[in-house]
This record gives C-alpha cells, structure tokens and sequence, in this order.
C-alpha cells in the first residue's frame, strides 16, 4: 500500500544571521493510511518544522516529502494549495479561527474554498458540529465560544473536505488538562473511523494515546514507543 | 468570498468608517471641483456667445465687467454714428457694481447696467418676463429698474416696489425669467439716463456696445476703431474670450490642483487603511491560505473590501456634489458624469489597494503558525 507520507533524508535549514540552524538533519518517515501518529520532543527540536514540510506549507532544504507518492518539493504553489484544500486538514495550538465567522461558516469556509456546492455544503458542515458536540452552537462566533469549543470547531474545520490526513500541532497546548482530554478523545474518535492522523505534542499523555510515538531530536526521527490500543 | 470582505469592514468599525467618510470627504472634493470647472466654463461661454457679432468698446485698461472704465458720452455717439454697425443692437452702457463677488474669481453678486432705452435685446437678446415689463419705452428716462431673475432676490423685490439704488428708490417695473447669462440675472437694468443721474455719472458711459450688420464685418469693423480711437480698447469676442480664459486659467488650475489632491488623499488612506487591515489580519490570512485559499481568492476578497469602501463612501459623496450643482446654477451632473465621479473615486481605492492586496496575497501560511 502507497504511504500517505513517506519522508527520504529531509533536511531544513532555517537562515539566520548569516548562518543556518538545522531543524531538521534527514528525516526518514513512512506514514501509513489509518496510522496515528505523535511526534514528540523538546521546544526547537523541529517537530513544528516537519508537521509544516509534510503539510505543504513549506518546503525543505534537502530532501522529499512525497504525498501518496506524489514529490511535493516539485508542486508549484498553487499545487500544493490544492493540496492542503482537498488532501489535508489543520488544527492549529491556537484554533485559529476566522473571528468575524460563526462556528457554522469558519466550518463552511473549508468546504467553500474545494468548490463545494451549497446544498451540500449545509447539510456536511451541521453534521461536522453535531459529530463533534457542537450542534448548538453553529451560530455563535469564536468570542462567544471556550477554548474546548473552539478546538472542536477547528477539528470540524480540518475534517470537512474529508481530508487524507490530519495535522495537528499542539492541539491541546492552550487548553486546560480536562478539555484537552476531551479533545484527544474526540482525535481518537476520529482515527477510529478511519482518519489518518499527525500529532505534534510535549504532552507525554496526549502522545501516548497515538499508536507509533516518534521521537524528534536533534533533527532527526526516533522511534520513541509503539502502542496497542 | 464577498461576504467575509464585508465582515471584515464590520469588523472594524471605526477604522472601517473614517476610510468611508475619506473617500465621501475625497469624491465630494473632486465632483466640486469638476462642478466649479463647469460652472466657470459654461458662464464663460453663455456669456461671450451673446458678444457673437458685437464688439465692446471701453476705456483702455479696463476688465470686463468695465465698472472702471469711462469714455465721455459724445465719443460714444461717434462710435455709434460709424457705418455698418447694427443701430438695434447698439447702445452705450453703464456698469456699476452693487456687491461683490463671495468669492474671489467670480462675479459680483449684484450690478447696476444702464442701457439706451429700446436697446435692451443688445444685452440680453431675446429675454421674457417673468412678472412686469421685458424692455424699457423708448422714450423712458424714470428712475425705473427691470430685474434679473437673481438681482430680485438680491433686493427681495416685486414689480412695483421701489429698491434703493445709489440712495435713490428706483421703482421695478419687471423681473426678468431666470437667463443663461449670469450678468443678465444679477443686473438691476435702468434706462441710461437714470443711471447716469443715479451715479452722478453725467456725459460719461463706461462702455459702448457695438453691434455688426454682417458678422463677417467684425473684423474690420473692429479694426477701424481701434484706429480711430487709439486709446480705447476694442474688444471682440474672440478678445474676450481670449481674455476670460487667461482670468479662468488659475482659478480652474487651481480647482484642478484641489481635485487632483482630492484623489490622492483617497488613494493614500486607503492604502494606509488596507495596508494596516492586511497587517493586523496576516495571521487570518495565512489561516486562510494553509486550509487551501489560493494568492487569487485573498487578492480578490481585498479588493472587494476596497471596491465596497470606496462604494460606499463613493457614492454619498457624489450625491453631496448635487446641492453644490444646484447653488452653482450648473446643469446637474448626468449619470454618466456621476458614474465617471464614483468610477474615478474607485480608481483611487483600487491604485491604493495594490500593495496591500500584492502582500496578502503574498501571506505565507506559515504565518497562521508564527503568530502563535
């Protein structure tokens, strides 16, 4: 079976001052459909910076990042936009919401961006909130909503166009351990169902729930556990 | 993605509205300008296309209206005894000012013009009442006035009241209907004599209205009495117009200095606007473009939000143009005008916008991530 990523001697380089900083110092990493995985490390080690190459939202110094066996480092821009709109869903540490949209239209904007048609568009995002809890409060904007609630949205947001995989970053990070639990839940829910998912956290629990913990260290890729659930 | 254009201006209201009320401010400026240009222009021409034909002759030195300018009476019965001239159309002429002008550059408010009676069609050809008389009897010597639409109002008369002139009651006898000529609608006409009388200006006129049989004859006409009469000044209507446009040439530059201004204030708070609106949205901008918006759709929901504040304030701003039309006396903008107003207002909006909406659309998605 295809990877859905599969990484080969991926490096990055971050300029600064005239030098560079390694953040990445070839990476090997097969991602496979219907995995879970979490990538786990100190502040800096460059776990952000893969999440990012393997979500085609930057692109390497060295190496390839290769999507379903597709070479993202050969994709122009708007290729690789394309991608992140049809192939692959966000949740970001800070929600990241769009603050003048209520919950319903920062769900519906995802879908509006693939061209989705209106009619399906109502009945996939209504569906999207109730499956994550929040079927009462489609019309209630980011301001009017907690912090669990916002994640949620954003969880609904980066599963709409029914994505092959899901990146989250920190996605507990600005939540208390209680809604973070309650979020890490509804992420398994959704691997459960199929969904293959990317996970970068500090949280030794949160990582704990993925199945294969990969361990980022000075810029390269560990196997730091693998899990039976 | 109109409509998240249109939540962003929400969004932002204070900042949204002082950019409304700059390109109101902006539009308002310009279609003013454009209004006073084409106000000058068509005085101008309305004016001078009664002189097609005639020739002014007044004191050298002097402007027109000549209320400088005196020339004694009998050199103005010699130049109205010259061959070829048209008898009706020619008559000598008072010009007195009542108030001046509100502004600089425009015509005085009110003015008394003395006139041959019979002979008033030199001045304003063919003028109905509105109430009361249109032309003095020929033999009429009174202190009697006939008024332009805008001098009844000046003096807030009837026909039959007696206005003061110079201290002296002067009773009307007609008011003319509004005219195309600005000096025809603030004149108080009186016969010469009475103005002469009035103003103490006895054996003088100030100037000598000289009509053609042949329009072909100007020239010459023209010609002969600036030799006969050396120190007059003879003046055509290609003179004149000659000399209005050098007089309108600084007033309509400078209109046109204060339009230009105008749309470069609008262009430059814009600019700002946007410019400040991308910057504070980047990291939305870059939420947008890493869940799949591609350079093209952030470009195109800035410019709406551009186009929809350069409308809104745009539009209101070219419809307060339209009282200033109406004081001015001009023709109201047409549509087309009106369109040509806001179009140009949204012109400004979009040169403005370019560098905001190059740079969000240059947002890198990273951005969503940085700003954490």
């Amino acid at each position: 079976m295809t990877p859905i990523i599969e990484t080969h001697d991926l490096w990055k380089i971050h300029p600064m001052d005239g030098t560079g900083v390694e953040a990445l110092r070839g990476v090997n990493l097969r991602v496979e459909p219907g995995e879970f995985i979490a990538l786990v490390g100190p502040s800096g080690s460059g776990k952000s910076t893969l999440l990012h190459l393997i979500g085609a939202m930057d692109t390497p110094t060295r190496g390839e990042v290769l999507f379903e066996g597709k070479n993202l480092t050969a994709l122009s821009d708007g290729e690789r936009t394309q991608l992140r709109c049809h192939e692959i869903g966000f949740v970001f540490q800070t929600f990241n919401l769009l603050p003048t949209l209520t919950a319903f239209q920062n769900v519906e904007i995802a879908l509006r961006l693939a061209g989705v048609s209106s009619r399906e568009r109502t009945a996939r995002v209504q569906g999207l909130l109730t499956q994550v809890g929040l079927g009462a409060r489609t019309n209630h904007l980011p301001k009017q909503l907690s912090g669990g609630e916002r994640q949620r949205v954003a969880i609904a947001r980066a599963l709409a166009n029914h994505p092959k995989l899901l990146l989250a970053d920190e996605p507990t990070g600005n939540l208390d351990s209680v809604t973070g639990e309650e979020i890490v839940a509804l992420l398994e829910e959704v691997h459960c169902a199929g969904q293959t998912i990317v996970l970068v956290t500090h949280n030794a629990t949160v990582a704990m729930k993925a199945r294969r913990v990969l361990q980022i260290k000075d810029g390269q890729a560990r196997l730091a556990a693998e899990t039976i659930h | 993605m109109i409509d998240l254009a249109f939540k962003n201006i929400l969004a932002c209201k204070t900042r949204s509205l002082l950019c409304i009320l700059a390109v109101m401010v902006s539009v308002y400026l310009n279609g003013s300008t454009a209004t006073m240009n084409n106000w000058m222009y068509t005085t101008m021409t309305s004016e001078l296309a009664r002189y097609m034909g005639k020739i002014y002759v007044q004191q050298g030195g002097s402007s027109y209206p000549p209320f400088d300018s005196s020339i004694a009476e009998t050199t103005a019965q010699e130049i109205l005894a010259h061959n070829d001239l048209n008898v009706a159309q020619s008559t000598p002429l008072i010009f007195v000012r009542l108030a001046r002008a509100m502004m600089p550059f425009m015509p005085a408010q009110a003015m008394v013009i003395g006139v041959a009676p019979g002979k008033e069609s030199a001045l304003w050809g063919r003028a109905e009442p509105a109430s009361g008389v249109g032309a003095f009897a020929s033999d009429e010597r009174g202190d009697v006035a006939i008024l332009g639409d805008k001098a009844a109002g000046y003096f807030s008369a009837r026909v039959g009241d007696d206005i003061p002139i110079n201290n002296t009651p002067v009773r009307v006898i007609g008011i003319l209907q509004k005219s195309s000529m600005d000096s025809v609608n603030i004149a108080a006409v009186v016969p010469l004599a009475s103005a002469q009388r009035i103003f103490a200006k006895e054996g003088t006129v100030s100037a000598v209205l000289v009509g053609a049989q042949d329009v072909n004859n100007v020239p010459t006409i023209a010609d002969t009495l600036k030799r006969d009469y050396p120190l007059l000044q003879v003046v055509t209507q290609d003179d004149m117009l000659k000399d209005a446009q050098a007089v309108l040439k600084m007033p309509m530059l400078y209109m046109s200095v204060m339009s230009l201004t105008a749309f470069v204030v609008a262009f430059a708070v814009i600019m700002s606007t946007m410019v400040m609106a991308v910057f504070e949205r980047t990291r939305e901008i870059g939420t947008l473009r890493a869940i799949g918006a591609d350079a093209r759709t952030i470009l195109v929901t800035v410019f709406a939000e551009i186009v929809i504040l350069t409308l809104v304030g745009g539009i209101p701003g070219a419809i307060l143009t339209l009282p200033m039309a109406t004081v001015m006396n001009t023709i109201l903008p047409s549509p087309a005008q009106f369109a040509q107003i806001v179009l140009l207002a949204v012109v400004a909006g979009a040169l403005g916008g370019l560098y905001p909406a190059w740079r969000a659309a240059r947002v890198n998605p990273l951005e969503a991530l940085r700003y954490e």
